[in-house]
């Protein structure tokens, strides 16, 4: 009974520590000033949610260009993950662990130093300033974690359901489809958000290799929060967040009606 | 089964590096033709029209933004057929961009025009990352701007070379609140009395930051004159001993600061926090109407003022530069010339407070009436005021040089 309680007041600490914030951050979008010690602020204004729908900066467009581009890289990167995944878990070519190992290493180099050199190469190659361009340089950055979570969910799963599939006369490809992959779907399901969210959170490589041809909310916010405009960083705050959760609670909509259906 | 899938991967990337080769080629023509160096202005004017223009600059002002995109792309849109796009991009990032671009061995880069100046300038143009010179092309040259203003001539005391054309005056304001400290120091010397009597409520920014280091330079000026480190060589000794006087000055100062002087905010937007949470009693811009805005948006109460040395306070000038590999570059000439002319500087001057770069003996009198008009807002200090106590940057690269020794010689002694 008593461990009950202290768990039960330790997920209410939780959530406060979690939520407490969250709720600042909305108050800040309609601060004016805010001055110590002020328990809530001085005055309010509806400056910056104006500034976020009828400003210059075109929200709707870069929303919708962030959330094509995020979707890519992260649809992109489960796909890369999970043959490599197969590759080494399942058929467990020569030099896997050689892969398992490089798949990490571009976590060795800081993204600045990476996007500053990758840059002059996709220049060469003409994909400077392209939406390809930049849909590799977030997949660079996204695989290490697509490929691990993958792994790890592949090699828990393992392949003795699908075997036990061809036995009862379906083909590898079948097998694949229809036994492998609903059980795999959470994993798909992880590495697709965690794609999802370090594409769409990506400023440096995406104005790099975008040459601010490619739009983000994320290029847009980010001066803002570097000027220290802290009601507007805010507005665009909520506004990134309240994003990404939604395009979230998609993707695991569509990843339930998934195992549903398989089931 | 191995070798058909690894040739199949060799063939795509062989494809692939020759479209690639393709799409350089095809970039290549068109840069050539849009050279407007050996053309009339009025074959420039039938260059551009229709055609896009792309401006990079830092981005984290939504009224410039707002700006920029509204008015500014309206006006060239009506007047000159050109659609005209501002893209928010930190210098920085620009002139890394720029360098990648040219290390490439680019010719047709994304970039048009850039917001520029001083340090930035200089080394973009030492490294050949500009196109120039330009500003003698344009006719609002000729027809709005002071050809004889220093600043016109000089960016940071380097020669310009007909490399950028002058966007906006800037220059280095103090402000406090009224209702918490009357008082505006108008000298160094009021400004330590200041701080003794609010001890640990003053404070500026850590230098590098762009307004921390104008406020140690104009400290420097204040305590040192100013007339001296115009032709000034780079060399640290030399720089050390003649700021000598600033740097005794900045240490006595220390003890009565925020954190007695052994940290700085990091930058001036950590500064401007801190003003309006009431951390501090007075904070300092390079906007010089930017309590005016301030009160405008309600970030900062009414009871805000303005005030500069009674010597004077540093000012320059921002400038737009067109890059090297400008796809279109006489949209930009276009697009720079109609920002220099009295209609833009007007809107400039009445929508985000800049003080405009026209030289007002240049204007007609309905034009200077316009100008008249603007009503700047609260708190603030009349154009005149601030030109009457404007003194010149210092040398470029003396700027590292004061701030590699406020670093080992100020923080924390």
């Amino acid at each position: 009974m008593k461990n009950k309680t202290a768990l039960r007041l330790i997920l209410v600490i939780t959530v406060i520590i979690i939520l407490l914030p969250v709720c600042v951050m909305l108050l800040w979008t309609v601060t004016g000033r805010w001055p110590w010690p002020s328990l809530l602020p001085e005055s309010y204004t509806g400056r910056t949610v104006a500034e976020l729908f009828t400003g210059s900066s075109k929200i709707y467009e870069v929303l919708a260009s962030s959330i094509i581009l995020a979707a890519l890289v992260a649809v992109l990167g489960t796909a890369i993950a999970l043959m490599t995944a197969r590759a080494t878990e399942v058929y467990r070519i020569k030099g896997a662990k050689l892969i398992s190992f490089a798949a990490l290493l571009p976590l060795m180099v800081p993204g600045t130093v990476f996007a500053m050199g990758i840059q002059v190469y996709l220049i060469r190659i003409g994909l400077g300033d392209t939406l390809a361009g930049v849909v590799i340089v977030h997949l660079v950055a996204a695989l290490p974690y697509c490929i691990t979570i993958m792994m790890d969910m592949t090699a828990a799963v393992g392949d003795s359901l699908e075997e036990q599939a061809q036995v009862l006369g379906a083909n590898p490809a079948r097998a694949f489809w229809s036994v492998g992959i609903p059980r795999l779907l959470p994993g798909i399901l992880s590495s697709i958000s965690m794609a999802y969210i370090i594409s769409y959170s990506q400023y440096f490589t995406t104005l790099l290799a975008g040459g601010g041809k490619i739009k983000t909310l994320a290029l847009v916010m980010v001066p803002y929060i570097q000027s220290g405009d802290r009601a507007l960083s805010s507005v665009y705050a909520v506004t990134f967040v309240g994003s990404a959760l939604m395009v979230f609670a998609i993707f695991e909509a569509i990843i339930h009606r998934l195992i549903r259906g398989s089931e | 089964m191995k070798r058909i899938i690894l040739s199949l991967l060799l063939a795509a990337v062989m494809v692939f590096s020759l479209a690639a080769c393709g799409t350089e080629k095809a970039e290549t023509n068109t840069s050539d033709a849009a050279d407007p160096a050996d053309m009339s202005w009025d074959e420039i004017l039938e260059a551009s029209k229709g055609t896009d223009v792309k401006f990079y600059g830092w981005g984290g002002d939504e009224n410039r933004n707002n700006w920029l995109n509204g008015t500014v792309a309206d006006y060239l849109k009506e007047n000159y057929d050109i659609n005209f796009e501002y893209v928010g991009m930190d210098i920085n990032d620009i002139l890394a961009k720029l360098t990648s671009e040219k290390e490439a061995g680019e010719d047709t880069g994304s970039i048009d025009m850039i917001w520029i100046n001083g340090e930035n300038f200089y080394s973009a143009k030492e490294n050949g990352l500009l196109y120039g010179p330009f500003t003698d092309k344009l006719p609002n040259t000729e027809a709005y701007i002071d050809q004889n203003d220093p600043e016109t001539l000089n960016d940071f005391c380097k020669p310009i070379d007909g490399y950028e054309s002058p966007y906006a005056k800037a220059q280095l304001v103090m402000y406090n609140d009224s209702a918490v400290t009357p008082e505006t120091p108008k000298s160094a010397a009021e400004l330590l009395e200041y701080a003794k009597a609010n001890p640990g409520k003053v404070t500026y920014p850590a230098l590098p930051d762009f307004t921390g280091s104008a406020f140690v330079r104009n400290i420097i000026y204040e305590t040192c004159g100013w007339e001296q480190f115009q032709d000034m060589e780079a060399d640290k000794d030399k720089v050390k001993e003649a700021i000598q006087p600033a740097l005794d000055y900045l240490k006595e100062l220390n003890p009565y600061l925020w954190n007695e002087g052994k940290t700085f905010p990091a930058d001036s937007t950590a500064l401007d926090k801190m003003f309006q949470d009431g951390e501090v009693v007075m904070n300092m811009s390079y906007g010089p109407f930017t309590v005016a805005s301030g009160i405008a948006d309600g970030t900062l109460k009414d009871t805000c003022q303005t005030f500069v040395f009674d010597k004077g306070n540093i000012g320059n000038t921002n400038y737009m530069a067109i890059a090297y590999d400008a796809p279109n570059k006489p949209g930009a000439m276009v697009a720079i010339n109609a920002i220099i002319s009295a209609d833009l500087q007007l809107t400039q001057y009445a929508e985000l407070k800049e003080l405009p770069v026209v030289a007002q003996d240049k204007l007609s009198d309905e034009e200077k009436a316009e100008f008249d008009k603007v009503d700047l807002g609260k708190g603030v200090l009349t154009q005149a005021e601030l030109l009457s106590h404007r003194l010149p940057e210092m040398p470029a690269d003396l700027v590292p040089v004061i701030e590699e020794i406020w670093t080992e010689e100020v923080v924390g002694k």
